[in-house]
């Protein structure tokens, strides 16, 4: 496996190329803007301006995450910095999705939603203009079943093939090369993207059929708000109980329920400080996700949707862009109601 | 108490002057970037960048993280001389008592045993117990004397019942009760016993079944601190870590907190497995998959292939859980609905079938 084409290099990406790159793949990559199919080269080269143009030519709806306004505000303002380290290590810039393609056997998508997922492959100069016989796209960004499935179903109308890989683990992982990859599509692009896979992850799974990847990472997560919303519970009524929330993290380490979230974000937590790692707002997206999937089985799910009912008050509360264990400050509002 | 130092980034404020460029009226976007470029020169390359620093940065080290023996929060206090106490009793050999005392005797303890089904003291008789005919006289023949019962009213019948270990209690003895409680009644067996002179000591345990085998029980104490100095060497034969929490009703609220969470976490996990099922994936893929990250509790890994199995070997039994608030609401009206189909002596984990019950009254 020789080039490797990598589109979307936010925090996950630019992680992801770089390991790739380390372990003598040979990138081929593309920073993902919105703008960058027309308008960019109306922009003036100083920079100045970029901020409100861009402002002016994208509706707050755009604004969907943070790596789609982080690349977009370095491409207009610093040009192609997160590019620049990866081509020191021996990647080299496309232009446009469709350029990648064109150069590449295999591309990996990692975009930040279903959006920027579908944009990258739909819109002018994307990956639909290029695909064929003969190259597959893997996309591991998060979205539903059915971004995934209009996606996968576009790709091999062409003639080319598609795997849905989302993945379990944020930044840290994705540096360390530990992430879990849910894969599931055309097996065959799986079994040539093993070796990809084995230097970005420390497991990878095929589930089958497109659209069982992005359900395993939706269980996934729809357990994580839950257990992080039990979580919340568990340290106000400590604390109202007038024990050291400390001390109950102390003896969770300990014990059966023991498990790396409650070790990494609880103590921050305790001083109410919640630097986003994984934005509360996504998680709730997840959550309400998780939960059209159990309703469509009519699977009962009374935990995740009392659970969905304490991101969404966390939004209101305006903490959507803080980090999912923020939700803890909204049990410690509601305690006092109940 | 642990101190947690935050560190805050510098350059965290760029995210906020970012979503304000963006919502800003477009005058003021321009000075806004400006702005955003003046403090790009304080902030090494990438200012936007840091607002997504993660938490692995901030030093969170907790003071008890990678001992062996974890001891209290509140005073630390020494680890006693190796003095154990002479006579040792035993109350109650139910699932996790019979295991204890075993662990008691093989240590080469002189254990004294009662429970109120005679038979189940035969297996520590056979291994050197000795053996009492009531609480009371237990509790007479020995100095510190400890009490496993499943529920409340055992654990009050037990202390301050006819012939109960109160009436055998007196100064210089002590009672170590390791039943979950509730505070309340830990407080009324605290006042009987502390009434006759002795000490008192609550010290529910974090673990189930097999911790208590493997000697590997938390200890969560609270009550008298000279009884927990003198209990400490026994409680280390039997656990792994211990806490000593401050006054009666401590131990029995942070056991309360920790059983919330877990019944919560069980009933989520039974979610996510049958969710799961439902719309085409292997549950027991479901359960490598979270053994393989960040939510990652043994607890899941022991319970999950089990239940997939529709198995549910007591080792928590399913009566036992308690509610509280939003999340282990909703947990606890799934545990009420498995409570009502007969599995209350189940292991927890028997939740999943409430859930299943509740998809069969919806198709």
């Amino acid at each position: 496996m020789e080039e490797i084409g990598f589109l979307g290099l936010g925090i996950m990406g630019k992680a992801m190329s770089m390991n790739l790159l380390r372990h003598g793949f040979k990138n081929f990559s593309w920073l993902f803007s919105s703008l960058s199919m027309e308008n960019l080269k109306i922009l003036p080269s100083d920079g100045g301006l970029g901020l409100e143009f861009w402002r002016d030519s994208l509706l707050e709806e755009e604004l969907v995450g943070f790596d789609h306004l982080e690349s977009v505000l370095f491409e207009l303002e610093w040009g192609f910095p997160e590019c620049d380290e990866l081509v020191k290590h021996g990647a080299t810039i496309g232009e446009t999705p469709a350029a990648v393609i064109k150069k590449c056997k295999y591309t990996i998508a990692m975009l930040s939603d279903p959006a920027a997922a579908l944009s990258v492959v739909f819109d002018q100069h994307g990956v639909l203009e290029q695909i064929c016989s003969g190259k597959g796209y893997i996309d591991m960004s998060t979205v539903d079943a059915e971004t995934s499935s209009k996606i996968s179903e576009a790709i091999t109308a062409k003639g080319g093939h598609f795997l849905e890989a989302p993945v379990s683990g944020s930044k840290k992982p994705a540096e360390d090369g530990q992430l879990v990859i849910l894969a599931a599509g055309d097996k065959a692009l799986y079994e040539a993207a093993v070796p990809a896979f084995d230097v970005l992850g420390k497991k990878s799974f095929f589930l089958g059929q497109v659209g069982n990847g992005a359900k395993m990472k939706l269980v996934v997560n729809m357990i994580m708000g839950s257990m992080m919303n039990a979580f919340s519970e568990g340290l106000v009524l400590a604390d109202k109980s007038g024990l050291n929330p400390q001390t109950l993290l102390d003896v969770l380490d300990l014990g059966a329920i023991a498990n790396p979230m409650f070790k990494m974000k609880g103590p921050s937590m305790i001083q109410s400080s919640y630097p986003p790692a994984f934005p509360l707002k996504h998680q709730q997206k997840d959550m309400r996700l998780a939960l059209a999937l159990g309703d469509e089985s009519s699977v009962p799910m009374p935990v995740a949707a009392a659970a969905n009912e304490a991101f969404k008050k966390a939004r209101s509360m305006g903490l959507g862009d803080l980090d999912f264990s923020a939700v803890h400050e909204t049990v410690q509002s509601s305690k006092g109601s109940s | 108490m642990a101190k947690i130092l935050t560190v805050k980034p510098s350059c965290t404020n760029h995210y906020y002057l970012a979503t304000a460029a963006i919502l800003s009226p477009p005058k003021a976007a321009l000075s806004l970037s400006k702005s955003m470029a003046a403090c790009s020169s304080f902030c090494p390359q990438r200012p936007l960048q840091y607002r997504r620093k993660p938490i692995s940065c901030l030093p969170i080290k907790p003071q008890f993280s990678v001992q062996v023996k974890a001891f209290s929060s509140q005073e630390s206090s020494a680890p006693p001389k190796d003095e154990i106490p002479a006579r040792i009793g035993f109350l109650g050999l139910g699932i996790m008592g019979s295991p204890m005392a075993q662990n008691l005797i093989k240590a080469g303890c002189d254990v004294t045993v009662w429970n109120r089904t005679k038979s189940k003291c035969d297996p520590l008789i056979s291994l050197g117990a000795k053996y009492k005919s009531s609480p009371e006289e237990v509790a007479a023949s020995c100095d510190v004397t400890f009490a496993m019962l499943a529920d409340p009213e055992s654990a009050v019948d037990v202390a301050c019942g006819k012939h109960g270990a109160a009436g055998g209690m007196s100064p210089g003895k002590g009672y170590v009760d390791v039943s979950t409680v509730d505070g309340e009644t830990s407080k009324l067996i605290s006042a009987h016993i502390k009434s006759t002179g002795a000490l008192f000591l609550e010290a529910p345990v974090s673990g189930s079944k097999k911790p208590a085998e493997d000697g590997q029980l938390i200890f969560l104490t609270a009550g008298d601190k000279s009884l927990y100095e003198t209990a400490a060497p026994l409680l280390d034969i039997m656990g792994k870590s211990r806490f000593y929490l401050g006054d009666v009703g401590n131990g029995a609220a942070m056991k309360l907190v920790v059983n919330m969470i877990m019944g919560s976490m069980m009933a989520s996990f039974s979610e996510g497995l049958l969710l799961s099922e439902k719309v085409g994936l292997d549950p027991k893929v479901l359960v490598e998959v979270i053994s393989q990250g960040a939510i990652s509790a043994p607890m899941y890994s022991m319970k999950g292939p089990s239940m997939v199995q529709s198995l549910y070997p007591t080792a928590f039994p399913l009566k036992h859980q308690q509610k509280a608030t939003p999340i282990a609401a909703a947990a606890n009206e799934l545990y009420k609905v498995a409570k009502a189909h007969g599995l209350s002596d189940n292991d927890f984990s028997a939740v999943i079938e409430a859930l299943k019950v509740k998809l069969q009254e919806r198709s």
